[in-house]
């Protein structure tokens, strides 16, 4: 890899599970820092990560991931990668030394190597103490360390992250939240975190690609995608809004009404902020508070992929 | 408040190539099984019937000292070391019993943990293919079962070689060393397929244990009522246990033990190995690693 080439590249890939398209002409270029990976049941990511990891091949398209192909290097993409699952996952009967130690063996370290780079990352999530203890003792945080211990022990230079924070108290999942800003900001080593906690991912991730039914609805820097996409503004008015509210969704506004009498009137990104003055007048309604509000992922996401 | 211990730090080794993938999975596999309750007690009496026909074999070179254990009757013909001696122990329930409780506590959780663990994602997530996870695993069961057939069927061959200070027993019977190698891996692979089969059936490794047993000791009871019904030898077939006497009767130049051609014997082994790659392919899928 040379510096500031795309760790990820795919091109048009598309991909089938019979009748019914999962990924429709996805494409993708992902270089170094942490990227979310968001989309609601059935968008396509997991069938992205799936391809990702050279588990399916595309029908159609290219793909490089860390310079490999997708279609041809499979298995040194899969040495290359960390992977990092939902579920629970362990192996009753052995401690997390030999557990982390076991997984960097069949990664390719030498056997020798791997158990002293299975202490190192078990000291590094949090899990030096407890490294000797059955793993079938392990707290629902505990687990979710030692996955990521497992996922870390062979240097992956891109970790894919699958709902890292489930099942955790807020404790954990501060922790946890901790050590993925920790890895991405520091290590040199690209992450990619896919969940539906898009409070995880707004704090983590600078990058965000969002899928739905099966094609990239969004992908970009956070910053820049919440600033292109819309405009949101927080209204509190005097008089009869009914007719104001119709015009300003004609105008092509996406307006909510909070219970405290709060209007939050999303601006297409063509639209200028004087015409909701305009509308307003000749509405005739008065106008008290004007706030440019801060948009949240959240916000994003559900103007995105077009749900509440 | 981060909780790292300790700062994170690159690896500057470098990844090898194993020529075996599958190793480090089976050589974890054998030391589970160790640490299982039971499992060593079990392990050690499953040696004892080598160790018996050992003495077998010390007895039948010094037979003369050991006469008084005869009663009168000529010791020669009591223990001959044959090709049926061999036949014998390998084919003897008592043996086949033994690895079969081997394979209940060695292997009966070999897939089913791995599937009720989750573990199938961490493996399929690494540099692995299939073939090489099912290897590992084979080769758990592998290590356990030639270590109740090969190494004493080669042993016995050795020691008698040495008893006797001759190589006469090989001279008569040329092709044993080869009938040993063949049954232990027949039989190993067998029980591999068997035991793999019904690990990946279930999520729960009791069960599992409990089917790995009782399918054996069933197939067998399940002959028993039919012959006894019908007096038809061709029921042998159905009892996992005559199947594997008649292959080996076969093997090591014996008269068969059911009236049955032994390729019959043979094709239901080879059915349930068939079998057993047919529901490991369809259970054991890396696509799953990402639900």
């Amino acid at each position: 890899m040379t510096a500031g080439a795309m760790n990820i590249e795919l091109k048009n890939i598309r991909f089938r599970y019979g009748k019914i398209t999962a990924l429709d002409g996805v494409d993708l270029a992902l270089g170094e820092g942490a990227c979310g990976l968001l989309g609601p049941n059935g968008a396509g990511k997991s069938t992205l990560l799936r391809i990702l990891l050279g588990f399916l091949v595309p029908a159609q398209g290219e793909g490089r991931v860390l310079g490999y192909d997708i279609r041809s290097g499979q298995f040194r993409i899969r040495r290359a990668v960390g992977y990092m699952p939902e579920d629970d996952c362990l192996i009753p009967g052995m401690d997390a030394v030999t557990f982390a130690a076991y997984f960097g063996e069949l990664s390719g370290m030498p056997r020798q190597e791997a158990m002293k780079r299975a202490h190192d990352v078990l000291f590094y999530v949090g899990l030096g103490e407890a490294r000797y203890r059955p793993l079938e003792t392990y707290s629902a945080g505990m687990k979710q360390r030692l996955k990521l211990a497992q996922a870390l022990v062979h240097d992956p230079k891109l970790l894919f992250l699958d709902e890292p924070t489930s099942n955790l108290d807020p404790q954990g999942r501060t922790e946890i939240l901790e050590l993925i800003k920790d890895i991405s900001s520091k290590k040199d080593i690209q992450v990619l975190v896919s969940s539906h906690i898009l409070t995880d991912i707004e704090s983590t991730c600078s990058r965000v690609v969002i899928l739905n039914k099966g094609k990239v609805a969004a992908q970009g820097e956070l910053a820049a995608l919440k600033e292109i996409q819309y405009s949101l503004y927080e209204l509190r008015t005097k008089g009869e809004t009914a007719g104001f509210l119709q015009a300003l969704k004609g105008r092509g506004c996406r307006v909510e009404e909070t219970e405290d009498e709060l209007l939050k009137v999303y601006m297409p990104p063509d639209m200028s902020r004087l015409e909701i003055f305009r509308t307003a007048e000749a509405g005739g309604v008065q106008i008290r508070t004007f706030v440019k509000s801060r948009t949240s992922l959240e916000d994003l996401f559900a103007e995105t992929v077009g749900v509440d | 408040m981060p909780i790292a211990e300790k700062g994170y730090a690159h690896w500057d080794g470098t990844f090898i190539e194993r020529r075996l993938p599958w190793w480090p999975i089976a050589r974890l596999g054998v030391r589970l099984a160790f640490k299982r309750k039971f499992f060593k007690p079990v392990f050690t009496v499953s040696l004892l019937p080598a160790v018996i026909f050992l003495a077998g074999i010390y007895m039948s070179e010094r037979i003369e000292d050991f006469q008084f254990m005869f009663r009168g009757r000529s010791g020669n013909r009591l223990l001959a070391v044959d090709a049926a001696y061999f036949k014998t122990y390998f084919t003897v329930e008592g043996t086949l019993f033994l690895m079969v409780m081997l394979m209940v506590l060695a292997g009966a959780s070999l897939i089913s943990d791995d599937l009720k663990f989750n573990s199938l994602q961490l493996y399929f997530s690494r540099p692995l293919r299939k073939r090489d996870y099912w290897l590992g695993k084979m080769g758990t069961l592998f290590f356990f079962l030639l270590i109740v057939t090969l190494v004493p069927g080669l042993l016995f061959i050795l020691f008698k070689v040495i008893f006797a200070g001759s190589f006469r027993f090989l001279a008569d019977f040329p092709w044993i060393p080869l009938s040993v190698v063949a049954y232990s891996l027949l039989a190993a692979f067998f029980f591999a397929c068997y035991t793999l089969l019904l690990s990946s059936l279930s999520k729960n490794r009791r069960y599992v244990s409990i089917l790995i047993f009782l399918v054996y000791i069933l197939s067998d009871v399940v002959y028993g009522i039919f012959n006894g019904i019908f007096h038809e030898p061709a029921f042998c077939l159905l009892s996992l246990k005559c199947n594997l006497q008649q292959v080996g009767a076969f093997l090591f130049r014996a008269a068969l033990p059911y009236d049955v051609p032994w390729v019959y014997s043979f094709l239901v082994l080879a059915a349930v190995c068939a079998l057993s790659g047919f529901v490991l392919k369809r259970k054991v899928r890396g696509v799953e690693v990402i639900k």
